[in-house]
């Protein structure tokens, strides 16, 4: 419908963070992997220190450490400098080097320097490629997807086989989005499963940032997608990407390969879980399995429990473009007021949904969603939820108020169902609070 | 323990004050870790809690950074807005300095601070924008103080974030405003930032011996405190380098004298106390504090006995960098903790030194390295604990090594005798905690032992 922003000169108490910082992120979900910010050592200190304080994990990354000089001077030296220096040392499969918005401005052209490295060490078995990621664009969102993108040009480069490839029509590619946690991204690798496809995540964040002990400490990414199979994936018969972002990639892989795709903008919710596994079922002829059709029943026969609890409810949300959309579509399900959906920046799919979409910060949920009952965004969002005495209930990134909401699925009628019991319990809980509070005062 | 004053500081160490005869170790490329300089002048800064912090270029530096920090409050929380002017393309190619000014009239006119400190990041500094003059305009026109803080990432560490934080008030607060006239004058905490509450055990304790803390800088603090912080009469450093230097120019520029010290472990805290009444020359105050100390030393003492049965002769991998590493050693020694091994990436030759004094011969030095080279250290030396930043938590919990955190992000307080009877119970829970064994355990269908029917 309608795309607006509030008029304020400031952001204050913002949703976004940088695009580097989703970079690092799809690079997680990558075996043996090493992102690489080029930029000023804050620019890779801070998404790890975030993104450590929401997994719950160590987190790969390192950085070219520019100085003042060098990004005046020879940027590429310090870039030079940290690649052998990750090579010589942690010998990584898979490089990604993130451009920042200091090279950026600086006009710093990476990307040369990186062909010619290639060249002269002749880097053969691995993969590296690079990114332009600047934040002053985009967010986490963007830069994750971006990140996937450079990432597939670069194996269909490397792979060299235009056209000429042998096609897995019962493999399918799996693109899942920025928004999805480790378990989402388990549980959409279950469900394609299910009826009989192999199937390939291109990054798996499902095995290397859910918590395992298998490996102990490493510098670089511990789980995640292997580099064979990522080139493997390029034989698969179908792309199916979670999240409008993720089309982009999808794309690529269309235009140079041919390999058809299936964008799903999210897969939260009754109807989009209805959607996913039709589509499932339409392209392999199986059955649904039972056990979906289980969870669906369990599914409505909560969201009938619950729809006492939501009636006469409203809500504010905060979120990241794709997700936001995925989350607004399942609160329509359960007949809540949504009285404010806000988006980090805008994409076209926030500018196409049917309802009116504010692109903002924090400040403008609170201001926006006045009232509201409950208030869904990061952890960002917990200070001015009890400002205005909305319910709480953490979602995105990052979440740091909640053990284990990086395993918590939202995907799929199971997922679904979880979140409407969560949702409605913190109602619940604020109802009770109001009452033990009004005793208290009387 | 006699009180004595310390003076041979290393001045020529990276952060401190005077002009650098030895530039800062640059970052290494690909083995760097840390933060910029803009996280250090926030650390600083942001425990200033009424004030408003505004972040001048893209969204990143504050939109990865707000809220991350330990530092707590009694009060106001402007602080812990994340404001920043979220620079887009087109402000970086004509110029983001009238956002700045549009950003600082919208602060003070919906918010009123009491004075609104502002940022430079890298992107901001690289394209030339002069915020100096902004803030000066602006400050004079909105009627309150607009401090420009020069301190983008690129220039440097965390230490010369500090540092360079320190200078800004120095310009630009410090002495600017001055105590009601009733005002008892005491100490000026320097570097300790409120982390965990921290600062909280800390004024009880110097309170119940009578000695009243002037201006915090900057724990929990209040700007118009800061403004008057000229009119202490000792001011305390504490565990903090790069605030060496503003210690040492308040003393030569009003005469304030200062010492070095910590609250970590009941030694280092009791010196601390005697120290600021004795530096206050007053007798009847170092008699109370010797009172106090003494009755608060044996009561810790009976306190920590069922720990100490426990601690004793545990090993310890303590990785904090910087001055923290040779006060908590002070901390650990005192519940029989062994410190095998100690972390000096970011110590200077002085920290060094004092770590040396503290732990025994056979304790290695770790330099640098990151995580690797920590748990090589552990395993060499069969620790039983790793003692580190927020950083490195995980990295622990990967190898199963029990594991306390002592940096910024921290939850617990460990500061003055409470905190080191805190810290006492926090490695005892984490020691014995049933986790170790059971990860330790394999699945019993893993065991080789064959099903006996
Ligand atoms: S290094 Fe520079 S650009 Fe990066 S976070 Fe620090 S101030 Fe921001």
């Amino acid at each position: 419908m309608t795309v607006n922003k509030r008029k304020k000169p400031a952001s204050v108490n913002p949703i976004k963070t940088g695009q580097s910082l989703g970079a690092v992120l799809a690079l997680q979900g990558c075996y043996r992997a090493m992102p690489l910010i080029h930029g000023s050592q804050g620019c890779s200190a801070f998404p790890k220190a975030l993104l450590t304080r929401h997994f719950r994990e160590p987190i790969a990354v390192q950085t070219s450490a520019l100085q003042e000089m060098d990004v005046i001077f020879d940027a590429n030296r310090n870039l030079e400098e940290a690649l052998n220096i990750v090579l010589s040392k942690h010998r990584p499969d898979i490089i990604g080097i993130i451009g920042t918005e200091l090279t950026d401005v600086a006009g710093v052209d990476y990307a040369t320097m990186l062909k010619s490295y290639k060249r002269e060490r002749n880097l053969r078995g691995g993969l590296a490629f690079s990114v332009v990621l600047p934040d002053f664009r985009g967010s986490l969102e963007s830069g994750f997807s971006g990140a996937v993108e450079a990432m597939i040009d670069e194996m269909i480069q490397q792979a060299g086989h235009r056209g000429s490839r042998t096609v897995n029509t019962r493999q399918i590619t799996l693109l899942p989005g920025s928004f999805l946690t480790p378990a989402d991204v388990m549980e959409l690798k279950e469900m394609i499963s299910a009826f009989g496809f192999e199937v390939i995540a291109v990054p798996d964040i499902s095995t290397s940032l859910s918590g395992h002990l298998l490996t102990g400490f490493s510098p670089l990414t511990r789980g995640g997608v292997p580099l064979d199979s990522m080139l493997q994936s390029l034989q698969s018969g179908l792309t199916i990407a979670v999240g409008a972002s993720m089309e982009r990639p999808a794309r690529r892989l269309h235009n140079a390969l041919g390999t058809p795709y299936k964008v799903f903008s999210g897969a939260m919710g009754l109807k989009a879980s209805d959607d996913l596994l039709h589509f499932l079922h339409q392209i392999s002829g199986e059955p649904v399995p039972l056990r979906y059709c289980w969870q669906r029943e369990n599914l409505l026969d909560s969201m009938l429990d619950a729809h006492f609890q939501f009636a006469g409810m409203s809500v504010v949300t905060a979120l990241e473009p794709d997700h936001l959309h995925s989350v607004s579509g399942w609160l329509e399900e359960l007949g809540v007021e949504q009285k404010a959906l806000i988006a980090s920046y805008e994409t076209p799919v926030v500018a196409g949904m049917e309802r009116e979409v504010w692109i903002g910060d924090m400040d403008d949920a609170e201001v926006l969603g006045k009232d509201a009952d409950l208030w869904i965004s990061n952890s960002h969002g917990m200070a001015g939820a009890a400002r205005i005495g909305a319910a709480f209930m953490p979602a995105g990134f990052p979440v740091w108020n909640e053990l284990g909401a990086y395993m918590s699925a939202s995907v799929g009628y199971r997922g679904a169902m979880d979140w409407t019991n969560k949702a409605g319990n913190l109602l619940m809980q604020r109802e009770a609070g109001h009452r033990e509070s009004s005793i208290r005062h009387r | 323990m006699d009180p004595v004053r310390k003076v041979d500081f290393d001045s020529e160490a990276c952060g401190s004050q005077t002009p650098k005869s030895k530039p800062c170790p640059r970052p290494k490329p690909g083995e760097a870790a840390g933060g910029c300089s803009f996280d250090g002048a926030q650390i600083t800064l942001l425990p200033i809690m009424d004030a408003a912090h505004l972040v001048h270029g893209p969204i990143a530096c504050a939109g990865n950074s707000w809220e991350s920090r330990g530092t707590l409050s009694s009060g106001p929380s402007l602080s812990q807005y994340g404001f920043a002017t979220d620079l887009n393309d087109s402000d970086i190619i004509f110029g983001g300095e009238k956002k700045l000014k549009e950003s600082i009239d919208y602060i003070a006119g919906r918010f009123a601070p009491p004075a609104i400190f502002v940022y430079s990041t890298c992107v901001t500094a690289l394209i030339g924008e002069d915020m100096d003059a902004v803030c000066k305009e602006a400050g004079d026109r909105l009627g309150i103080p607009v401090i420009p803080v020069n301190s983008p990432g690129f220039v440097g560490s965390k230490n010369l974030g500090n540092r360079l934080a320190g200078d800004a008030l120095l310009q630009y607060v410090i002495g600017t405003g001055e105590p009601e006239p009733e005002t008892p004058l005491g100490v000026n905490l320097i570097g300790e930032y409120n982390i965990a509450g921290e600062m909280w055990d800390i004024e009880k304790l110097m309170n119940s011996a009578g000695i009243s803390v002037t201006s915090r800088i900057t724990g929990d603090a209040r700007y118009q405190e800061i403004t008057w912080a000229h009119r202490a009469r000792v001011n305390m450093v504490v565990c903090s380098r790069a605030l060496l230097g503003l210690a040492r120019e308040m003393e030569s520029r009003y005469g304030i004298p200062f010492f070095e010290g910590s609250f970590y472990g009941a030694k280092e805290t009791t010196y601390s106390l005697r120290q600021m009444a004795y530096l206050m020359n007053d007798r009847e105050m170092e008699r109370r504090v010797d009172r106090l100390t003494e009755r608060e030393e044996s009561r810790l003492a009976q306190d920590l006995r069922p720990y100490r049965k426990i601690l004793k002769g545990k090993k310890a991998v303590l990785y904090t960098g910087g001055v923290k590493s040779w006060s908590v050693i002070s901390a650990l020694k005192e519940l029989g903790v062994q410190v095998v091994g100690v972390g000096t990436n970011k110590s200077t030759e002085d920290d060094v030194r004092r770590i040396a004094d503290r732990v025994g011969d056979d304790t290695e030095y770790i330099p640098e390295g990151g995580a690797s080279r920590i748990l090589k250290t552990v395993r060499e030396r069969k620790a039983d604990i790793m003692i580190a930043g927020g950083r490195n938590m995980y990295v622990a919990m990967k190898e199963q090594i029990p594991f306390i955190d002592i940096n910024q992000e921290r939850h617990k307080a460990y500061a003055g005798y409470e905190g080191l009877l805190r810290l006492a119970k926090e490695l005892t829970y984490s020691l014995a905690n049933p986790i170790w064994k059971l990860a330790a355990s394999s699945a019993p269908w893993d065991k080789e032992v064959p099903y006996d029917r």
